[in-house]
């Protein structure tokens, strides 16, 4: 009796090139037919979408080929009087919003056009009791919403209005015998709220708590004899765990722990020859932007060597992405914070 | 959007799939439209609670319809009777678990569920134990359901034993049980409590690590219990990695007590220097210095500005307060945050001074072993070396063998270790860098014991394969040491806290970095021949170790810079020509 792995297979014909051109234009496309099934359906998160278009549009050179006076308009109008931020007009606001739309006026340099106060009070009046962090006046709660809150104030340079002591206190108490973090105290650790813990941490300035070692062996245990990276075990790999296992490995300093080359062509594998795009791996259906912009976003921290050799406006983004690591990683509270910096990261949104 | 596969189709096939969303989409929008006016228009009724039913059962991650739901219910509470609200809210429940049906993982959905609860009178916490086992036993590791499962569990007092119990069912009957042992980590603890320290030595809390994390905080009988529990799981499945990772929990050391290590002090140097248990922001932690019974006005600092928190930190005694090698003092550096402390006596005639536990006194590098559970790790290593024998490519097997040995005695074994550790690179080798880093660590832990055991400050491993450098607050009083011919790529910021050291070798690495050679203030001799040491601002940070009077850079890419020596005597001016590397 023994237990199968849960893995994908690789054909031989998948592609084993980056087709950058054609995911430049997949994103640049993308929206503009307004009756897009999808593109409606993903309404609730728009604003996160944008954000991981515009952000793998800038890293491959090509952010111009975005409407930005169009998208600040957008974002203006989804300003609530609480000083949140909602996903689209009509929509209500939330966390995750206020931290990708802050993200995307970061990138355009015109945080301005909100009220910046607000939105600081805002996110200063989601803090609860225990420390933790409530994605809206609704209540709920997770460590995701601790990262969209520091992440939101770091941009801002507000970081000082929270209680940073007692919001550490509770990202801490989500630590599981593995090392990993889970949603609340007492989840189990997964991926995606890793990458939110581990961000958090980086950000506060104590990745000292963090064990480096066993989480990341818990981290380089997710890549499959594939290549692929699952978001916990006995799962299937997905190129969206890519980003948050590979950015979070990268935050505690043990990204050499995973098989660079395997992942990569697992990566490429994934690619959606015809229409531009990556899949959750090789054969699905494209999922679109979100697997995009994480595949890009990584693939940059990671593989921007290649890149360097191909194209030189991408050696440019890498270089910036570079220095957006280092200052996460090294990250001082109270410093100043290059807006650019949160260029190469996008929220764990609800899916 | 996740987990389709694509299929190629005919022609005709996508013109009516085409044909099919646009209609889907047209229904939607309307639908959305429709809703979103009444929102606007304030209406809070039966028609908004219809319309966001049909679009929240197939779109429950349309995250504002559910806010709107709760405002339309919230408004009707105010005109029904008790048990009209109760029948409101099981209705929603209803609506709910079909949404869960259709998408068992909507943080919309759940979070609406749990909130459903705090506004039913009379909540059933029975059925929706009941709805968690349904949905677990369709998908076990179904997160949503587990965390809601624990709201469930607190709230209706289900018994810490009666969850412990779910969870044996469940990993005795499946492979994808790592939820379960992960829960069970979570719920021993409660259950079987390490009994509290001496409340003298206990301090106020503070965030520290969650208690979940340290296996010590169950009580050791029960502990060992738990060894046959995640021993019978890989015995009858070795590929069921679950029970290896708890395993490798249970097999973790203990939460350092927190206390200061060392206190070194130089006397030529006026210098205190002194490793905590863990790293720590100096000054942010209450240390008081007292000296001959006087409090001391001192500033403390870290041994390098990348290091905030660190576990060695320094500070100048005032001029001439210890100077004179003729005088005895006494020092006390106190940690009032834990309500610890340490002495250090600096006698006549002496330049230095220290005190500290050793590693081996605070058993660092191995589990603390009582005889049982000395005998319970001793048959376990012996039963996991018989299953690697009939699977000896199982590599969850060769590094559990590898922690088991290193639990009961790191130096006996270390030959065994290294072997395993070769092995592990063969049958993983997607993982070699993290077995390398392993092994390194390791070596390094056992070199320090061995320095311990001689009595000595000379750390020497050389010709190891070292990958990667750590456990560098223990090498504080280290004099010379010999880390060549291995695979070092960088010597980091915390290399800075060997605040004795004199020597440097680290000739035959890939050396790139040289951070960590930071105001090491007795290094005179430093040998980095065969690195990769590019730029001469690689350099720059030299600079401050004022002794250092030898530097071998041959075989570095920066040797070829033109005019290299005019350009180090400029760098380093102190540098004692002579004495440079050779060209």
């Amino acid at each position: 009796m023994g237990t199968q792995v849960k893995d994908v297979v690789i054909k031989p014909e998948a592609p084993n090139t980056l087709l950058l051109d054609k995911h430049a234009d997949y994103i640049a496309a993308y929206g503009s037919k307004k009756d897009d099934y999808e593109y409606t359906l993903s309404e609730y998160l728009r604003m996160s979408g944008i954000y991981w278009g515009l952000t793998v549009m800038d890293l491959m050179g090509q952010l111009s080929r975005m409407n930005r006076e169009e998208i600040i308009e957008f974002i203006k109008s989804c300003q609530h009087d609480c000083g949140g931020i909602s996903a689209s007009t009509g929509h209500d606001p939330h966390l995750l919003y206020t931290l990708s739309a802050v993200q995307i006026l970061s990138l355009y340099d015109s945080i301005n056009v909100i009220d910046v106060d607000k939105v600081v009070d805002y996110v200063k009046g989601l803090q609860q009791e225990d420390g933790s962090f409530a994605g809206d006046k609704w209540g709920e709660i997770d460590t995701r919403f601790s990262f969209c809150a520091v992440a939101t104030l770091a941009l801002l340079g507000k970081l000082d209005v929270i209680n940073m002591d007692k919001a550490v206190g509770f990202v801490l108490s989500c630590m599981n015998f593995d090392g990993g973090f889970g949603c609340r105290p007492g989840s189990e650790s997964h991926a995606g709220q890793i990458y939110c813990c581990t961000g958090f941490l980086s950000i506060t300035g104590q990745l000292h708590q963090v064990n480096a070692d066993l989480l990341g062996w818990w981290l380089c245990e997710r890549q499959l004899p594939s290549g692929g990276l699952n978001g916990r075990p006995e799962k299937l790999p997905d190129v969206c765990y890519s980003w948050w296992v590979l950015a979070s490995l990268k935050i505690i300093g043990r990204i050499h722990w995973i098989d660079k080359a395997k992942l990569r062509s697992f990566i490429l594998a994934c690619q959606d020859e015809e229409t531009g795009g990556f899949a959750d791996r090789p054969g699905d259906m494209v999922s679109s932007l979100w697997n995009l912009s994480h595949t890009i976003l990584h693939m940059h921290i990671y593989f921007a060597c290649d890149f360097s050799r191909t194209c030189h406006s991408l050696y440019r983004a890498y270089h910036s992405l570079r220095y957006i690591l280092a200052s996460v990683i090294y990250f001082h509270p109270g410093g100043s914070f290059p807006h650019s910096v949160w260029c190469g990261w996008s929220v764990f949104a609800g899916r | 959007m996740h987990g389709r596969v694509k299929v190629k189709s005919t022609a005709q096939q996508e013109e009516e799939k085409r044909k099919e969303r646009e209609k889907k989409l047209k229904a939607f929008v309307s639908a959305r439209d429709a809703v979103l006016r009444k929102r606007s228009a304030g209406e809070h009724d039966e028609e908004a609670l219809q319309l966001t039913q049909q679009l929240l059962s197939s779109n429950p991650d349309f995250a504002t319809l559910w806010n709107y739901r709760r405002e339309v219910l919230l408004q009707l509470e105010t005109s029904r009777e008790k048990d009209e609200v109760q029948k409101l809210y099981e209705s929603e429940l209803h609506f709910i678990e079909a949404c869960l049906k259709v998408n068992p993982k909507s943080y919309g959905c759940w979070h609406h569920r749990s909130w459903v609860n705090t506004r039913l009178p009379q909540p059933d916490w029975t059925r929706e134990l009941g709805l968690c086992d349904r949905c677990l036993s369709l998908d076990e590791r179904n997160f949503h359901c587990w965390d809601y499962r624990r709201v469930v569990v607190k709230e209706s007092g289900v018994s810490v034993e009666q969850e412990l119990q779910f969870t044996d069912r469940l990993i005795g009957s499946n492979f994808s049980n790592y939820s379960s042992w992960h829960y069970r980590s979570t719920l021993l603890p409660q259950l079987h409590p390490q009994p509290a320290p001496d409340s003298a030595s206990n301090t106020s809390p503070s965030p520290t690590a969650s208690p979940q994390i340290h296996s010590h905080r169950v009580c050791e009988e029960q502990l060992l219990k738990e060894y046959e529990l995640a021993h019978n799981a890989f015995f009858t499945d070795p590929n069921d990695q679950s029970a290896w990772f708890y395993y490798r929990w249970l097999l973790g050391r203990a939460e350092r007590e927190e206390m200061i290590s060392c206190v070194y002090v130089s006397r030529e140097r006026e210098r205190v220097s002194v490793a905590f248990s863990k790293p720590v922001h100096a000054q942010s932690e209450g240390l008081m210095l007292v000296l001959d019974g006087q409090p001391q006005q001192v500033e403390w600092r870290s041994t390098h500005p990348r290091l905030r928190h660190s576990p060695v930190w320094l500070c100048d005694l005032p001029p001439g307060s210890v100077s004179d090698i003729s005088n005895e003092h006494n020092l006390t550096v106190h940690w009032t945050e834990k309500y610890t402390h340490r002495d250090c006596a600096l006698y006549t005639g002496c330049a230095e001074s220290w005190c500290r536990d050793s590693a081996t006194d605070q058993e660092l590098f191995r589990s603390e072993l009582s005889v049982e559970k000395s005998s319970v790790l001793q048959a376990e290593l012996q039963s996991c070396n018989q299953l690697l024998e009939l699977e000896p490519q199982n590599k969850w097997c060769l590094l559990t063998i590898i922690l088991l040995m290193r639990a009961l005695d790191p130096l006996g074994h270390e030959k065994e270790t290294l072997a395993h550790f070769q092995t592990l690179k063969e049958v993983d080798p997607m993982r070699s860098s993290y077995y390398s880093d392993l092994c390194s660590k390791f070596l390094i832990e056992n070199t320090i014991l061995k320095m311990e055991y001689a009595e000595v400050r000379v750390f020497s491993l050389s010709n190891k394969n070292l990958t990667t450098l750590c456990h560098l607050d223990q090498l504080l009083l280290v004099t010379h040491i010999n880390l060549s011919s291995n695979q070092l790529l960088r010597l980091p910021p915390q290399f800075a806290m060997l605040q004795c050291l004199e020597v440097l070798e680290a000739d035959d690495n890939a050396i790139e970095s040289l951070e960590g050679l930071y105001h090491l203030p007795k290094l005179e001799e430093v040998s980095l021949r065969n690195n990769q040491i590019c730029k001469l601002s690689d350099l720059e940070s030299l600079a401050s170790c004022t002794k250092l009077t030898r530097l071998d850079l041959r075989g570095n890419p920066v040797h070829k810079t033109a005019n290299i020596d005019s350009e180090l005597s400029q760098l380093l001016p102190l540098l004692c020509k002579s004495q440079a590397f050779v060209v």
